[in-house]
C-alpha cells in the first residue's frame, strides 16, 4: 500500500504532474527533430536541473526520456530520418506507409502502439524489479565489478563497427572517471600537477560535450538538407485496426522488455528483433513488409518503448546502465545523491516507486501528445538547422556552466565535443564513453574490494570467480565477446561448417 | 580479421595521436602507485590505461596494414571550413561569456551564427536569435534559476526594477 503511494505521487501532485507532461511533450519533439537527440536532451538537461529537488527533476527527465523514445518514430514515419536509434526499424514500413499519403494512419498507429509497449514495461519493471535487487544483494564486489566490464563490452561491441574501437572507448571513459583524488587514499590520479583537477572532470562537461556539441558539429554537414512538407488528417486509430495488432504488439513487447533489461543492449536493437519476429511471425501481411506493413510499424514501436522499462531494472537494480542515455540517466541520479544499486530498494523504496509512477505517467502523456498537436509539430519540425544548430551549441554551453559556475567546465565540454566530433567520424561509438565515465567508480571500488577481501591475491580472485556460478556465468560472458572478436572464432566457426560461407576468398571477410 | 577496409582522411593520425595520448596516460597511471598493489590507486588507472594503449595500437596497426585509402579529403569531408568556422565561433563565445556576460555574448554569437549559415538575412538572423534569447533567457534563468555571468549588462538591477514595478519581492 505504501508503494502504491510512492507511485502515485507525481499523479496527485500538480506540479510534478506538470513537469512529466512538460518532459514528455519536450521529449516527443527533442525525439522527432532530427539532429536533437534523447542523449543530448538529458544530458544537456542535466545541468539545468542540477539545483533542483530530486523529485521534479526526475519527473523532467523522466518524461524526456519516454518521450524521446517515441518521438524518434515520427521523423522516421514522415521524412524517413529516424530521430533516435530506436526508431531506425520503424522508417522501414513507416515511410511506405507515409508515401502513400497514410502518415496519420501509420502515426496513430505508432502512438497507441507505443503507449501498449511503454504499459507492459512498466508492469515488468513494477514487478521484476524488486526480485532483481532482492537477487542482487548476493552479489559479490567481483560479480559487480564483472557486469560492470560486461555493460561497456556489450555496448562497445553491439554498437560499433568494431569491438576494438569500443574497448578504446569504453576504457577512455573509464580512465577520465578516474581523473582527480582518489576517492579511499586521496592520491592524486591523472592531474598533472593542476589542483583544478583535484576534484576530478565533471562528467556532465564530458557527456554534453560529447553528445551536444561532438553531435551539432556532425550535423553541420548536412546543414543544405531542406525539411520536407507533409500534410496528414485524421491521425486516430480505429479500435478494430487496434485489436487486430494487439496480439502480435504483445509478443513484441516481451521481447523488447528483455532486450531493454540486458546491460549494454537498449531500444534499437529490441526494435530490429522485434521487427525481425513480426516478418517472421506474419505469414500474410496486407502489404509486404518494406512497402508498408502495419506489422512491420506495430512490432519496432512497442519493443523500443517496452525496453524503456525494461532498461530501468538493471539501472535501479544493480545501477548499471544499459546504454548512453540510462548511463546519462544514472549520472542525474547520482547528482542528485543517489545511489542506484540493489540497496535502493531497501533505503530509498520511495524513490523506485516514484520513477515508476512517473514513467506511468509519461505514457499516458505520450498517448495524449501523441495523437494531438500533429499541427504545431510539423511546424517546429520544420525549423531550419542553420538555426536548430547554434541553438543546441548555445544550450550545451549553458548546460555545462550551469553545474559548477565554471568555465573551466565549458572548456573540457569544448575540448570533449571535437575529440567526440573526430571520434565519430573516423567510426568511434561515444557511448561506451559515457558508460565507462559513469562505471569508473563502481567498478574501481569493487575491484579494489574484491582484490582486498582475496588478500590481494589474484589467484584467489579467480577461484573465487570459478567456484560461484553467478560470477562463472558473467566471467564466460566477457570471456565469449573477446573470443567472438578473434581470428579463433573464425576458425573454430569454419571447423564446425561455417566455411563454405566464408570459403570464397575474394569476397570481403566476416569483418569485425 | 579485414581484408580491405577503407581508411578516410587524416583517419591514421589521429589513430596515431590516440596511441601516443594513450601511452603518456599509461605512463603517467604508473606514477601514481607503480606496482605497489593490485588494491592501490593506481592500479585501475594503470589497467584501463594499458587498455587504451593495446586497443589504440591495434587499430593504428590494422589501420596502417589493411586499410585503402578512400577519396576523402581532410579539408573537405572530415574538416569543412564549416565545421572550423563553427569551433572557432563556439570557443569565442566560450571565451567572452564570463568578461561580456550571458546576454550580449549569446546574442552576438546567435547572430553571427546563423548569419554566417545562412549566409545573409540579417532582419531574420538578429529576429530568430532575439526571440530565442528571449525564450531560453526565461526558461532557464528565470524557470531553472540558472546563474550565467551578468558581465557589462547590470542583470540584476533589471530584474530587481521589473519586480519592483510589477510588485513582487525578488
Amino acid at each position: 500500500m505504501e508503494a502504491l503511494g510512492y507511485f502515485m505521487t507525481p499523479w496527485l501532485d500538480l506540479k510534478l504532474l506538470f513537469l512529466v507532461a512538460a518532459g514528455t511533450f519536450a521529449g516527443v519533439y527533442v525525439g522527432a527533430i532530427p539532429g536533437l537527440s534523447v542523449t543530448m536532451a538529458v544530458s544537456i538537461l542535466i545541468g539545468f536541473t542540477f539545483t533542483w529537488d530530486v523529485y521534479p527533476a526526475l519527473c523532467l527527465m523522466v518524461g524526456i526520456f519516454m518521450g524521446g523514445v517515441y518521438g524518434g518514430s515520427r521523423t522516421a514515419i514522415l521524412l524517413n530520418i529516424p530521430g533516435a536509434p530506436s526508431a531506425i526499424a520503424t522508417a522501414m514500413d513507416g515511410y511506405p506507409l507515409a508515401q502513400k499519403g497514410l502518415a496519420g494512419e501509420a502515426i496513430g498507429l505508432s502512438t497507441v502502439m507505443s503507449f501498449v509497449g511503454g504499459l507492459i514495461g512498466i508492469i515488468v519493471l513494477a514487478v521484476a524489479a524488486p526480485t532483481v535487487s532482492d537477487f542482487a544483494l548476493t552479489f559479490q564486489p567481483r560479480d559487480f565489478m564483472l557486469l560492470a566490464v560486461l555493460g561497456i563490452l556489450l555496448v562497445g561491441s553491439l554498437s560499433g563497427e568494431s569491438l576494438v574501437k569500443g574497448i578504446f572507448a569504453g576504457a577512455m571513459g573509464l580512465l577520465i572517471g578516474t581523473v582527480g583524488m582518489d576517492p579511499l587514499t586521496a592520491e592524486e590520479r591523472f592531474t598533472f600537477g593542476y589542483t583544478q583537477l583535484w576534484g576530478g572532470i565533471s562528467f556532465i562537461a564530458v557527456m554534453i560535450g560529447m553528445f551536444g556539441v561532438s553531435e551539432a558539429l556532425a550535423q553541420l554537414h548536412h546543414i543544405e538538407k531542406a525539411a520536407v512538407k507533409q500534410t496528414i488528417s485524421r491521425i486516430v486509430p480505429t479500435w478494430s485496426a487496434v485489436r487486430k495488432y494487439l496480439p502480435l504488439s504483445l509478443q513484441t513487447s516481451s521481447i523488447g522488455v528483455i532486450i531493454g533489461a540486458l546491460p549494454g543492449t537498449g531500444g534499437d536493437i529490441a526494435a530490429l528483433m522485434a521487427y525481425d519476429h513480426a516478418k517472421r511471425v506474419t505469414k500474410n501481411p496486407e502489404t509486404p513488409f518494406g512497402q508498408g506493413a502495419r506489422e512491420g510499424l506495430v512490432a519496432p514501436e512497442t519493443a523500443n518503448n517496452a525496453a524503456v522499462g525494461g532498461a530501468f531494472i538493471p539501472m535501479l537494480t544493480l545501477g548499471i546502465p544499459g546504454d548512453a542515455v540510462t548511463a546519462i540517466m544514472i549520472g542525474a541520479l547520482y547528482i542528485h545523491g543517489l545511489n542506484p544499486g540493489p540497496m535502493l530498494m531497501i533505503d530509498q523504496p520511495q524513490m523506485f516507486w516514484f520513477i515508476t509512477g512517473a514513467l506511468a505517467l509519461a505514457n499516458i502523456f505520450m498517448l495524449i501528445f501523441g495523437l494531438t498537436g500533429i499541427r504545431i509539430f510539423t511546424k517546429i519540425v520544420e525549423m531550419p538547422r542553420t538555426v536548430l544548430i547554434p541553438l543546441i551549441l548555445l544550450l550545451s554551453i549553458v548546460g555545462a556552466y550551469a553545474v559548477n559556475n565554471s568555465i573551466t567546465d565549458v572548456y573540457w565540454m569544448l575540448g570533449f565535443g571535437v575529440l567526440g566530433y573526430f571520434m565519430k567520424s573516423y567510426g568511434f561509438q561515444l557511448g561506451p564513453v559515457i558508460l565507462g565515465v559513469i562505471l569508473s567508480r563502481l567498478l574501481d571500488e569493487n575491484w579494489r574490494r574484491a582484490i582486498i577481501s582475496e588478500q590481494g591475491s589474484l589467484a584467489g580472485l579467480f577461484k573465487g570467480i570459478l567456484t560461484s556460478p553467478l560470477s562463472l556465468v558473467l566471467f564466460a560472458m566477457v570471456v565469449m565477446i573477446f573470443v567472438s572478436q578473434t581470428p579463433l572464432w573464425t576458425a573454430f566457426r569454419r571447423k564446425i561448417g561455417l566455411e563454405k560461407i566464408e570459403h570464397d576468398h575474394g569476397a570481403p571477410g566476416s569483418g569485425a | 580479421m579485414h581484408d580491405k577496409i577503407h581508411r578516410s582522411a587524416g583517419e591514421l593520425a589521429f589513430y596515431a595521436v590516440l596511441f601516443i595520448f594513450s601511452l603518456v596516460l599509461l605512463w603517467s597511471a604508473y606514477g601514481i602507485s607503480g606496482f605497489e598493489s593490485l588494491s592501490s590507486p593506481g592500479a585501475l588507472p594503470m589497467a584501463v590505461a594499458l587498455a587504451m594503449v593495446i586497443s589504440s595500437g591495434l587499430i593504428l596497426l590494422d589501420s596502417c596494414r589493411n586499410a585503402e585509402r578512400d577519396s576523402t579529403r581532410f579539408f573537405r569531408d572530415i574538416l569543412p571550413p564549416v565545421i572550423i568556422v563553427m569551433m572557432l565561433f563556439i570557443t569565442g563565445y566560450a571565451l567572452l561569456l564570463v568578461p561580456l556576460g550571458f546576454l550580449p555574448t549569446s546574442l552576438l554569437f546567435l547572430v553571427v551564427s546563423i548569419l554566417y549559415l545562412r549566409r545573409g538575412g540579417i532582419v531574420f538572423a538578429l529576429t530568430v536569435s532575439a526571440g530565442a534569447l528571449i525564450a531560453i533567457y526565461i526558461v532557464f534563468r528565470l524557470i531553472f534559476t540558472v546563474l550565467m555571468p551578468s558581465g557589462i549588462v547590470p542583470e540584476a538591477e533589471i530584474l530587481a526594477a521589473f519586480g519592483r514595478m510589477f510588485g513582487g519581492a525578488q
